[in-house]
């Protein structure tokens, strides 16, 4: 089973994910923004893949540059974005090579496909 | 014969300018042809005849006796001494006079050789010019917008007093001066160079080049660039008209526009997101018979969050492109074909038609429907198999067929509550839209859906497609 990062801003939302991920057995860390990210990215806890949500309030990529520096200090996290946001071409751009997404809203079954398929990749 | 052996006689009456011979005291001692003809008179009439005195003292000039007697008797030569005059015989004209003195051999006084050349009609056309080049810079000027006429390698003939102000130069700055060397080289954009090398070897008109910059008199601007081709009448030289539209303010209402519509839809679809998450927190604690159904239901609200997309953009006046719809839903539609269902493949086959902004959630909801139905019932079991979702025109309407290679009705009639729901959905869906439906029918493998809607939609064209 792995640990997987949940980046969320939205409080009912980030639990809900949590726990559809917990059910499916995986392990959870938490945060809001992305300082709390960045302080489980910084610690030696081992983290397999990060869920984050791209628009984080006060930062509008917040997800985006969560992500990259993520995988700079982790080469082997996989990322699996999320946003309620219009998907264009300048935030394509803006994803991590390599990387996952699933747009909002989605059900348990549609988070449950993206990350059993971000886990095997 | 030698050059030598011709008389100057032959060469003055060859020259097509008119000769003049005065002697020391301005007399006329001979004139040629050409000066006859020009000046409409005679040898009889001119020879020994003081020149002021000639054709009833219309030869007495001020200019001319300037010439003859302040300026010639201290050089030698004078050459374009201008000389404009109203001649009561031959009227208004302007002549180019060269003067020279000459000495014979042991002779003291000498004569002076006048040549009078007629440039009337060359200083007319040359005024007419002038006076449309300055007819054309008033209109120029009196344009808003920045515009510039360039020649054709290039280079700026003249500019309009917008164009000067916006980029904070002078008319003599401007003057022979490339668009691409202007303000910091900033517009020495190789795409921006290829289209103009175009304009006047191709004659290819460009009709609107974005291009946003700082600049000196205006401060940052965002302009459409526009540039064709400028032909004068008897003119082989070709100039191209480059216009600089400013849609600083158009743009930033559109980026305003824009950035509210994603606001807007942020809000919306993170409020269906919570919504589908509280019908997870339901499905957890609810009978099992019941799960279907609210699965169902989040299906739908996600089908309406993913159309959102498609759909806001339509909110700024324009239309949605029928395939890039249908094609979103089968994407979306896909991504959720999981286990045994994931050998279904959705296809899509869409005429170029672009669909009505304000029915286009029914619409979607209604393929959503047909589709999910063609799913679940064509391939119970599921394995491999196809959904195609198709629109055409027929005649005055639309039909959206959606049909599928699965093991087609086998007589069913009564369906479990939740398919029957879903048909239901259909039947209002298809009322809302004023269609009819036809009842499903088993053709070749599988079943079909035929829905037949009134011009819901638009031929594409009628209106941009904003969803391509």
């Amino acid at each position: 089973m792995a640990v997987v990062l949940v980046v969320e801003d939205d409080v009912f939302i980030r639990e809900l994910a949590e726990s559809m991920i917990q059910d499916w057995g995986h392990t959870i860390l938490s945060a809001s923004d992305v300082p709390q990210a960045m302080a489980h990215l910084r610690s030696s806890v081992p983290i397999d893949a990060l869920f984050t949500d791209v628009y984080l309030k006060a930062e509008i990529h917040g997800g985006c540059d969560i992500a990259r520096q993520a995988i700079l200090m982790r080469p082997s996290l996989r990322v699996l974005y999320t946003t309620a946001n219009r998907i264009t071409d300048k935030l394509h751009t803006l994803f991590a090579v390599g990387t996952h997404f699933l747009p909002k809203p989605y059900t348990e079954d549609q988070l449950g496909i993206s990350v059993r398929n971000l886990l095997a990749a | 014969m030698a050059v030598s052996d011709i008389a100057a006689s032959d060469i003055v009456e060859t020259v097509p300018s008119a000769l003049l011979i005065l002697d020391r005291n301005l007399n006329i001692s001979s004139a040629n042809r050409a000066f006859y003809q020009t000046f409409r008179t005679s040898p009889d009439e001119t020879e020994g005849c003081l020149i002021y005195d000639l054709g009833n003292r219309q030869w007495d000039i001020p200019a001319l006796r300037t010439l003859l007697e302040s300026v010639i008797p201290h050089r030698a030569s004078v050459e374009g001494f201008e000389v404009e005059h109203n001649f009561p015989t031959i009227g208004r004209r302007t002549m180019l006079v060269n003067a020279r003195k000459i000495f014979r051999p042991g002779e003291h006084d000498g004569f002076i050789l006048l040549a009078i050349e007629d440039v009337s009609e060359e200083r007319a056309a040359r005024k007419e010019s002038n006076r449309n080049w300055q007819v054309t810079q008033s209109i120029v000027d009196t344009i808003r917008d920045p515009l510039v006429v360039l020649e054709n390698d290039m280079t700026i003939v003249t500019a309009s007093k917008a164009f000067l102000t916006m980029f904070g130069i002078t008319q003599a700055e401007a003057y022979g001066r490339r668009v691409s060397e202007l303000g910091q080289h900033q517009w020495d954009v190789p795409a921006l160079r290829n289209l103009l090398d175009k304009v006047l070897p191709e004659n290819r008109p460009i009709e609107s080049f974005e291009i946003e910059d700082d600049f000196p008199g205006l401060g940052r601007r965002v302009f459409n660039l526009n540039a064709r081709k400028i032909m004068q009448p008897g003119n082989h030289a070709h100039r191209m008209l480059l216009v600089f539209e400013d849609i600083t303010d158009r743009k930033q209402r559109e980026r305003d526009a824009e950035l509210l519509t994603n606001e807007i839809s942020h809000r919306i679809k993170n409020n269906l997101q919570v919504v589908v998450g509280l019908i997870a927190y339901e499905i957890k604690s609810t009978s099992a018979a019941s799960v279907p159904g609210l699965k169902a239901m989040q299906a739908r609200i996600g089908a309406i969050a993913q159309l959102y997309d498609l759909i806001s953009q339509s909110s700024r006046g324009g239309s949605i492109a029928v395939d890039a719809y249908l094609n979103e839903i089968a994407k979306q539609m896909s991504a959720s074909l999981i286990g045994d269902k994931s050998g279904i493949e959705i296809r899509v086959k869409a005429a170029p038609l672009a669909i009505d902004p304000d029915r286009a959630v029914p619409f979607g909801l209604l393929v959503n429907e047909l589709a999910t139905n063609a799913i679940k019932h064509a391939f119970p079991n599921g394995g491999v198999g196809h959904v195609l979702l198709a629109v055409e025109q027929v005649h005055d309407d639309i039909e959206l067929v959606v049909s599928d290679d699965g093991i087609g009705m086998q007589g069913k009639v009564v369906q479990e509550l939740p398919e029957k729901r879903g048909s239901d959905y259909v039947a209002i869906f298809v009322r809302q839209l004023g269609g009819t439906l036809t009842r499903p029918m088993p053709e070749g493998k599988g079943t079909t859906v035929r829905i037949r809607l009134p011009l819901l939609l638009l031929p594409a064209g009628g209106a941009a497609p904003l969803a391509a």
